[in-house]
């Protein structure tokens, strides 16, 4: 083929790609499956169930004891200026009077990942490290943290290693201590008045 | 046992975005760790711009094991969350993954195909024991079929998947990977073209003096209905002498993951014809759910080099080949042809 000839050869496949869309590729081409086609194979593959050669479960069944949970149901929503995010219910150990509209989602907020809704909003949410005993409920807060906490005036998180985590209740002690701390930790979030100026 | 960290696999980490409609969705993933027996639950901390990749878990695991859970969260009105995957983690509690295979390829979030289409469920088990002594629990664990459907129309947002239909039960007692073949969904509904909604395949630990059942993993699939479409504006038939009229394409139920379109070649119908695209009627969707279209095709006469007689198809192209939706055949004649005499007189 010359080189002439090869460029218009070249220039008709190309105008002729333009219009023509090839379906070559995959399985040849077929009428659209109709209902009908689909009651045989429907029969045939409940037949062929895989599941039925297998051995049946005896009892009960595990996701009656075991329902997978609904994230949003547990979890409580924070937004603020158009963001949001969601911490694990009891993670929220603490809310001021005039943040308590800042736990509900906002209509048309950008739901983010605590990380990022953390960093624009330190101003005010302050976060406090616990224990994972703590988080258990086995070990207290301390008073001075208490203390702390209540005076600062800010919503307070309890995070494990930066990730915000639920608090159990405070497990009572079977025998009273007369030397263990006084504090306890909140069975719901505690709600403050604002801090002073 | 509380020194012991488990190695998280991060699926999916950070936010992404896909279109619903003229919609974009964002969706932004939360890793949950649930603490067994204690119940202690912690959001692992997760960068929204980090790939994919691993991360420890620095929440130590009790006797009971831990159980992880990997959401995503729409940003739709109200919010949707979908649970994508969830793995469990202890002592002497077997280890499960659960995949879903299909023809589409097309889309990582979630394993979506066609109410006509197969699709494979692999399950892999690991750590059963078999000893005369070895606890209950970690001697077999339960396989779960549920299926759910969407409703006409629906797209699975808000719905309650704990109303999802328990539809076979099965125990597993060996380990290795072993794949489940499925013909086709078993989600209730008619016409069977036209079902959509998901199934879920889930394992489940056997219940214990330490831990109660606990989900191991559990992976679903999202099926949508098989797409219709018709032309009208041409009849079967019809002797067309002028320019081509009005053309209408209905298209119902278009795959998320498709391109359609109209194509014509000359001569009566012949199924697997590659014709000439009709100018107008390129149409692809890049989508999370089933579309409806409504295309008006003008002007486009330039495609019929002669007279004679043609034929219209709609096609659609998806992972799984190409349908032909609907075809209509007509007899183009727009040769003027003039009769008359001619004659002399000396």
């Amino acid at each position: 083929m010359t080189n002439t000839k090869f460029a218009q050869w070249a220039g008709v496949a190309m105008v002729a790609g333009l219009v023509v869309i090839s379906h070559a590729e995959g399985p040849p081409m077929r009428d659209a499956t109709t209902h009908e086609q689909l009651i045989p194979k429907l029969r045939q593959a409940q037949q062929n169930d895989p599941m039925k050669k297998m051995a049946v479960v005896p009892g009960a069944d595990p996701a009656d004891v075991y329902k997978p949970k609904d994230i949003l149901s547990e979890s409580d929503i924070i937004a603020f200026q158009g963001v949001a995010t969601l911490v694990p219910k009891r993670a929220i150990i603490l809310i001021p009077k005039n943040y308590q509209d800042r736990i509900a989602m906002l209509p048309g907020a950008k739901m983010v990942s605590w990380a990022d809704f953390y960093v624009a909003n330190r101003g005010w949410i302050t976060t406090v490290e616990v224990s994972r005993t703590q988080a258990e409920g086995n070990v207290p807060l301390t008073d001075d943290t208490q203390k702390h906490l209540s005076e600062c005036g800010n919503l307070v998180i309890a995070t494990y290693m930066g990730g915000p985590i639920s608090m159990l209740p405070l497990k009572e002690p079977k025998v009273p201590d007369p030397k263990a701390p006084k504090t306890t930790n909140p069975k719901t979030p505690v709600t403050t008045e604002p801090a002073k100026p | 046992m509380n020194s012991l960290i488990a190695r998280l696999i991060l699926v999916l980490a950070g936010t992404s975005a896909w279109t619903l409609g003229d919609t974009i969705i964002t969706y932004t993933n939360f890793i949950r760790q649930i603490q067994q027996p204690s119940g202690v639950v912690w959001d692992m901390s997760v960068a929204a711009t980090s790939p994919a990749g691993g991360s420890l878990s620095a929440l130590g695991i009790e006797p009971g094991g831990a159980r992880y859970e990997l959401w995503t969260v729409a940003n739709t009105t109200p919010l949707t969350n979908y649970l994508l995957d969830t793995k469990y983690v202890s002592t002497y509690i077997p280890g499960a993954t659960v995949a879903i295979r299909t023809g589409d390829t097309t889309y990582p979030t979630i394993p979506r195909t066609r109410c006509d289409q197969p699709f494979y469920v692999d399950i892999t088990i690991t750590g059963l024991l078999s000893g005369a002594t070895d606890p209950t629990a970690s001697k077999s664990v339960n396989l779960l079929r549920y299926v759910q459907s969407y409703g006409v129309g629906g797209t699975g947002v808000g719905i309650d998947r704990n109303q999802a239909t328990l539809l076979s039960t099965a125990s597993i007692v060996t380990n290795g990977l072993q794949t489940l073949t499925y013909a086709l969904t078993s989600i209730p509904g008619s016409p069977l073209t036209k079902i959509r909604g998901e199934e879920r395949f889930s394992v489940f630990s056997i219940a214990d003096y330490q831990a109660p059942s606990t989900q191991l993993a559990s992976q679903f699939v999202q099926i949508w209905p098989v797409t219709d479409g018709t032309i009208a504006g041409i009849t079967a038939g019809q002797v067309i002498r002028t320019t081509m009229p009005q053309a209408t394409l209905t298209l119902n139920d278009l795959y998320p993951s498709s391109r359609s379109y109209a194509q014509i070649y000359k001569g009566n119908p012949v199924l697997g014809t590659v014709g000439t695209v009709v100018p107008g009627s390129n149409l692809v969707i890049n989508d999370t759910v089933p579309s409806n279209r409504v295309l008006l095709l003008n002007n486009y006469d330039s495609v019929f080099y002669e007279d004679g007689v043609w034929t219209m198809e709609l096609l659609t192209v998806t992972p799984f080949g190409t349908d032909r939706l609907a075809y209509v055949t007509f007899t183009l004649d727009r040769t003027i042809e003039a009769n008359g005499t001619f004659t002399t007189n000396e």
